[in-house]
């Protein structure tokens, strides 16, 4: 399939013109109007001159409020990691006969398709209002991301090395273990880690509707324009993020 | 060391084998009878079936017609094929060591067929493996280097570990396919030197697949030369002619002939094919 460049050219064209209409068309059903967004200036700059001086009574509130959202993150991301590991060996195609591959794949699709917000309703009106619902949510969703990429990564290991190992006698179980598991544990160890944060800023918004954490006082504080307390709120969730961000960083680097 | 030694009992015999990979008969052998403690040398450009020959003693490959037997099995039968991998060791071209582990972990690879399969998935492996495993690596000229990953080993000491995986094995047919093909002329002189030592000293049957006649020569007890899938030499190195050494290389002036590379890149595709294969070397295990 060879293009004469003027045909390139055209093709290339052609995508860039149907990109940009997609663009403008998304651009548009947002309702977007750059002159809004100039007339609202003056309102941006009443809501930040409120944020200061912050309120510091509630510190101990939000602290306390933003560590239970952190262990609800930890949570939720072990329990993830307990059930996405074996069942991104069991979608694995290069390990995992298609019949069990393929099913697998479509659950993890699934499970990560149905918007966190949704699952955390669900849980909550199951379970009750707190912290659980909210951690079940979490692990729900991340097994849906995990898994999916821990199958893609065990699908990347070289099939030279499974065969070496499974060439000793060893079980499938020990393939896995000491063949497929050791190639890729420094792109697992560091997309774990990175989707820690991402549930951590995930479960902030938990609060919303009712499943624990430190979203009750983003509701409350926000709805009720104490500006001085959102700006503790936010100071001490930026701080969690670097924290959590500075953690991926170091871990990623160790494990290689 | 060119002495024949055939005075032991049959341990690999193949009968009427074909073998059609993709559109290739990649082998198409007779009749052949290796005996325990023999030391043959397998000639032949890539692409003339050596790799074939040693996937079929293995297991991983089946024969599109006729019959295998190693160790009185059939290696590629579902229900004895841990066993019989436990049994026929491998040490291949690219080794494949995992990189990222220590060289005593690789090396310990080679117990995983006989210890606990339930203990040894927590990385416990009992006291007389792990003194084991020092013993082998001390005698492949790798003690002080247990701890070392195998990815920041040179290519000697990657192929000595290899070396030592496999004598971990404990297995009675050791096959190496192309063994030394990475290393340089002198350092893979030394290697195939150390190997042949090692492997004498346990009265294992060594199958060598090499493309370097002069030097499979100061090692071998048997050479068995293959062209095109076909055994075009079997016997002592000694009477090994020019003649001998044209049918196996057709007539190729060099050493290391390349033969119709078309062919050959095919034939290492339907290879891969195989290997890539989903669920092929791992389910049913």
């Amino acid at each position: 399939m060879h293009r004469t460049w003027k045909q390139r050219i055209a093709v290339r064209a052609c995508t860039w013109l149907a990109i940009s209409a997609l663009f403008v068309w998304a651009l548009r059903w947002s309702e977007f109007s750059l002159g809004n967004l100039l007339e609202s200036g003056p309102r941006f700059g009443e809501f930040f001159s409120r944020l200061v001086p912050p309120d510091w009574s509630v510190t101990q509130a939000v602290v306390t409020s933003t560590v239970e959202t952190l262990m609800i993150a930890l949570a939720g991301t072990g329990i993830a990691v307990l059930v996405a590991l074996p069942l991104g060996f069991m979608a694995a195609s290069n390990v995992s006969p298609s019949w069990l591959a393929q099913p697998i794949k479509w659950l993890l699709g699934a499970m990560r398709a149905v918007p966190l917000i949704v699952v955390a309703m669900l849980f909550v009106s199951a379970v009750g209002l707190g912290p659980f619902p909210g951690m079940l949510a979490l692990a729900f969703h991340s097994i849906g991301m995990l898994g999916k990429f821990y199958a893609e990564e065990f699908e990347t290991a070289e099939p030279g090395i499974l065969n070496a190992v499974s060439g000793t006698g060893a079980t499938w179980g020990q393939t896995l273990r000491y063949g497929l598991f050791p190639q890729s544990v420094p792109q697992v160890v560091a997309f774990t880690v990175y989707r820690l944060e991402m549930n951590f800023r995930d479960a902030a918004v938990l609060g919303l509707v009712g499943a624990g954490g430190v979203g009750y006082y983003i509701v409350l504080y926000v709805r009720g324009f104490q500006y001085e307390r959102v700006a503790v709120l936010v100071m001490v969730i930026i701080a969690v993020v670097t924290l959590l961000d500075g953690l991926t960083f170091w871990v990623r680097r160790k494990v290689h | 060391m060119s002495v024949s030694d055939r005075s032991g009992q049959p341990v690999i015999e193949l009968e009427d084998v074909h073998v059609v990979l993709g559109s290739n008969l990649a082998l198409d052998i007779e009749a052949l009878e290796i005996c325990a403690g023999e030391r043959v040398f397998v000639l032949g450009h890539s692409g003339s079936g050596k790799t074939t020959l040693s996937r079929l003693i293995k297991g991983r490959t089946r024969p599109s017609t006729g019959r295998v037997t190693v160790l009185g099995h059939d290696p590629a039968a579902p229900e004895s094929r841990r066993r019989h991998r436990r049994r026929v060791a491998m040490i291949d071209q690219e080794y494949h060591l995992v990189p990222r582990l220590s060289v005593a972990e690789n090396v310990l690879h080679g117990c995983l067929g006989r210890v606990s399969p339930w203990t040894s998935l927590l990385g416990w492996y009992p006291a007389a493996e792990h003194a084991k495993a020092g013993a082998i690596l001390e005698e492949v000229e790798l003690a002080g280097m247990e701890n070392r990953r195998v990815e920041t080993l040179s290519g000697g000491q990657r192929q000595r570990t290899a070396i030592a995986r496999a004598l971990m094995q404990d297995a009675d047919v050791i096959l190496a396919d192309e063994p030394v093909s990475a290393l340089d002329p002198e350092l893979a002189e030394d290697a195939l030197e150390l190997m042949v030592e090692c492997v004498a000293r346990r009265n294992v049957t060594l199958l060598v697949n090499l493309h370097q006649p002069d030097l499979a020569a100061r090692f071998a007890s048997r050479f068995i030369g293959l062209a095109n899938g076909k055994l075009v030499y079997d016997g002592p190195p000694s009477g090994f002619t020019e003649r001998d050494a044209e049918l196996v290389y057709r007539g190729k002036p060099s050493e290391k002939p390349t033969g119709d590379s078309r062919q050959d890149d095919r034939l290492a595709q339907d290879l891969e094919a195989a290997d890539r294969r989903p669920g092929l070397h791992l389910v049913g295990d």
